[in-house]
This record gives C-alpha cells, structure tokens and sequence, in this order.
C-alpha cells in the first residue's frame, strides 16, 4: 500500500527546474561608431544581432564586409535593398575597414 | 566525396593540419588575443564572462577556469546562432518530436526521457570551431575568440540511438536532422538544424538534459542538447525539439556553408585564393589550454610554481603533455590527471618548477594524442578563410619577481 501512495505522489510532482520562470538576456551596450548611414545599419542589422557581431570580427575588406552583407540577404533571407546594402557596407568598411578593397 | 566517406576521413586527417605546403601571399597565425575584460554583465545562470554578444548571446570563459577537469556550468561558454531563444520552456509540456522514416512517430516528455530509457553519463569536451580564431592573420570572418569558446562537462542523457529503435528507423533510412527551438527574426530564414548519418550514432551520442549533476543552464540549451563527443560544437544541438529520419540529406547553410575548412590535406589556403572544395569541421584536432599563470601573472624568484591546464583531443585520448621554459629548446613531461573521466574529455596536467631567473618567463605547453598527434607551434599553423580549427602550443607569458 505504502509503496502505492508513493508512486502516485511522483507521478504528481511537476518536473523541478532549476529556473522557474522567464530568463531575462540582459541588454549590452556595445560601442558602435556614428557615421553615415549608421541608421540604415541600425534598421537592417539590428533586426537580427547586437552591434557586438559588428565590431568582434576584427577590421576587414570591402569585399569581405560586401560578402558578411550579401550572407545575411542570400543565407539568413534578411530583406536588405540593394541600395541599403551599399550603404551598410560604406558603413562597415569606412569604420571597421582594413583599408583594402578585397 | 559523399559525406560519409569524409567524416572517415575527417577523422585520420584531423590532427594533420600543419603539414603541407606555404605559399609567399599566405596567412600567418600566433598566439590568440588573451587581454579581452570580463565583462561586468552577468547573464542569465552565468558569473560575468567575456561578452562578444548579447544579441544571440555569445559568451566567452576566462583562461582561469582552464585548471579543472570540468568546467562550472555558470562559467561555460555561450555560442547561440539565431536572436530569439526561447526564455521559458515548461519542463512538464516539453516534447522531443522524432517523425519521418519511422516505425512509430514519438513525442518523448522529459519525464519519459529521465525515467523510460536507460540513463547513460559522458564527460566530454564542447569547443567551438571557431575557438582561438584571434590566432588568424588577416584576420579570419567571425568572433575573434581567444581560448575559452570552449569547456568539458559531465553529460547526462539518453543515447539517440535507443529513442531511435525504440521510434524502429524504416529499412533505407539514411539521415537524421536535429533541429534546435532557436529562431531567426524572418520567417524565412533557415532553421538551426544538424544533419547526422545514422552511421555516426554510437553508444557515445546522447540527448542530455543534465550537465555536472544540474540541469543544463538555458543559455547551453536547457532542457536538452544533443552531445556528440570528439566533434566541434556546431553539431551539439542545443534546446532540440524535432528529430526527423530521413533517406536524403538536405543542404545546410551552417554545415555545407558556414563551418567548413578547405577539402585539402592540409585543411588550409591563402586570403587570396580560397580553395575552391570545403567540407565541414568534424572531430576535434589536439590542444592544450594553460590555466595557471596567465599572461602577466608574476611568479616569485625561487619559490615553487605549479603550472596548471587542460588537454583534449577528438577522442583517441591524451598521450603526454609537455612543457617547456626555454622557447621550445627543451620540453619535459607534465603530470596528467588519472583519466577517469574517460578519452572525450579534459586531462587537466600540472608541472612543478622554480623560477631561477628574474624577468619575463615564457611557459609553453604541447599535448601528444595517442595517435601520435601533437600541437604545432602557432606560426606553423595553416591559415583557413573561417578562422576554424586552431590548435597552436600554448603560450603564456609571466614575470618573474
């Protein structure tokens, strides 16, 4: 009989997680350079990552920032224009360029 | 090649990345960046790490915590893909969906998980890919990681392969997809998903819900993650909610696209030209990571010091640890641990010594596989285009006082 009891106690007894309600990410500021065409940056790019995706890959080519922009539109499908795209890529390179155009 | 034929590969050559042939215009390594801050933002299950992301969140472990065999989950690297994770997932209505070429489609509650399947534990080490890509010059595309994308866990789970006989695979089932619940901001955009050969299922490949006796910390993939030891990250599912079986592989932009090396002996090319075949990270390479002293620490004229760290490999297990105070000159043998937590996961070593010399000390640290395998020394590392596969001597610089 005990043995029982203590079955259907377990059967009833929830799951316990260590976290029991909503986690919260907490929101980082990274510091991002003002230039032009930094509001299309934040309008497109935002959508999808933090500014840390920006400034952590180190200074790069034109070609290579081009080609992080036509992964996001090709691969990700982030509906980037094509005029936004030059301008996000002006962005990239003039702030976080290497100075080489490939 | 078909893909099974280079996972084969993948596996002998691995290891083997140094060989090969330098070109004039060809990229050049050394050691990863190791001065990053720990930020002063905790997240979520976490202590403050070093913080490249908040947005998927991407979290890095500090060189310290490189002394013990396994790694304090608040302390584990983060490595998330797609913006929005799920921040709340009831453990009493999750299911692990498992549908497609089955006998039986099943939705497995974490209740059944635990307590219908044979429990089985794993110590093994998750690194990714990309870890110590701060080594690469040019600069390699990606996070410019030092060495802590990395970290070993006691891993408690249910083996794939046993919720798949118990589903009963159709005859002429080839594929598995494994999906993980992270989700991008466009509908559009492709699912997390990891396409695994049922051929590349042993007893080792699990569904864990537990990580050093707790349940996994949300930000590595609460309630369950996929656990293939011996294999780079990108393949450890994380938050996995649908298993499908399938006869056909279907093209994926992280394992066709994203995490791939030149399809060449040496697994190299040069900025200029990228070679033109690629196949995708598979087993882990051998490294050593020291933990104790770090880059500046100081050290006392004369007095004991005990340097301590971690080696791993893709699973052949670790042969030797050696160390050398004289710039590679002269190595000696470092202590390893007894090995108890089996070939997939770290050998924590120590080495005992007395610093005779005031000034800068150079400490350095190469790890030997079983197959014979050893660190390169960072400048001989080959350079890749994705800035995957670092695997350098490890270098620490201290001062003497």
């Amino acid at each position: 009989m005990k043995k029982i009891v203590l079955t259907t106690l377990i059967a009833l007894t929830p799951m316990m997680a260590q976290v029991k309600e909503k986690i919260e990410v907490p929101y980082v500021a990274f510091p991002i350079k003002m230039g032009k065409g930094f509001d299309v940056v934040q309008a497109n790019c935002l959508m999808c990552h933090s500014f840390g995706y920006i400034i952590n890959q180190g200074r790069q080519s034109k070609a290579f920032w081009r080609g992080k922009v036509d992964k996001m539109i090709v691969h990700f499908k982030a509906p980037i224009s094509e005029q936004d795209a030059k301008i996000i890529t002006d962005y990239l390179f003039e702030h976080y360029g290497n100075g080489k155009e490939k | 090649m078909k893909r099974r034929e280079f996972f084969k590969k993948a596996a002998v050559t691995a290891g083997a990345a140094a060989l090969g042939t330098t070109a004039a215009e060809a990229g050049t390594t050394h050691q990863p960046i190791d001065n990053r801050k720990i930020s002063d933002v905790a997240f979520p299950e976490k202590r403050p790490l070093i913080t490249y992301s908040d947005r998927p969140p991407l979290l890095e472990t500090p060189r310290e915590v490189f002394t013990c065999a396994l790694t304090p989950n608040d302390q584990f690297f983060v490595r998330w893909h797609m913006p929005d994770i799920p921040t709340y997932i009831d453990p009493d209505k999750f299911t692990i969906s498992v549908n497609g070429m089955v006998n039986k489609a099943l939705k497995i509650s974490l209740k059944e998980l635990k307590e219908d399947y044979e429990q089985v534990e794993v110590a093994a080490v998750l690194q990714c890919g990309g870890n110590s890509r701060s080594a690469f010059s040019p600069t390699a595309g990606g996070i410019q990681w030092g060495n802590g994308a990395m970290g070993c866990a006691l891993w408690k789970g249910v083996r794939l392969r046993d919720i798949l006989d118990r589903a009963g695979v159709k005859k002429g089932a080839e594929w598995l997809a494994v999906r993980g619940s992270e989700k991008a901001a466009y509908y559009e955009t492709p699912d997390f998903i990891r396409e695994l050969h049922l051929d590349e299922l042993d007893d080792h490949v699990i569904i864990a819900y537990q990580m050093n006796g707790e349940d996994l910390p949300y930000l590595n993939g609460f309630p369950v993650r996929l656990v293939i030891p011996g294999v780079y990250s990108d393949s450890w599912i994380k938050m996995i909610d649908n298993i499908t079986v399938s006869d056909k592989y279907e093209k994926l932009f992280f394992m066709d696209h994203a995490y791939v090396v030149p399809d060449n002996e040496c697994e190299c090319e040069t900025p200029e030209k990228k070679f033109p075949k690629t196949k995708p990270i598979y087993r882990m390479n051998v490294k050593s990571v020291i933990g104790y002293p770090t880059n500046g620490d100081k050290l006392t004229l004369k007095s004991q010091a005990v340097v301590r760290g971690v080696a791993f490999d893709g699973g052949a297990g670790i042969k030797t640890v050696k160390i050398s105070l004289d710039g590679g000159k002269t190595w000696e043998d470092a202590i390893l641990d007894s090995g108890k937590l089996g070939r997939y996961a770290y050998r924590t070593f120590r080495y005992s010594f007395k610093p005779k010399k005031l000034g800068k000390l150079e400490i350095m640290a190469k790890a030997i596989n079983k197959l014979g395998e050893e660190q390169p020394l960072a400048k001989d590392i080959k350079w890749n285009h994705g800035g995957y596969k670092y695997n350098g001597i490890d270098v620490v610089t201290v001062e003497v006082v």
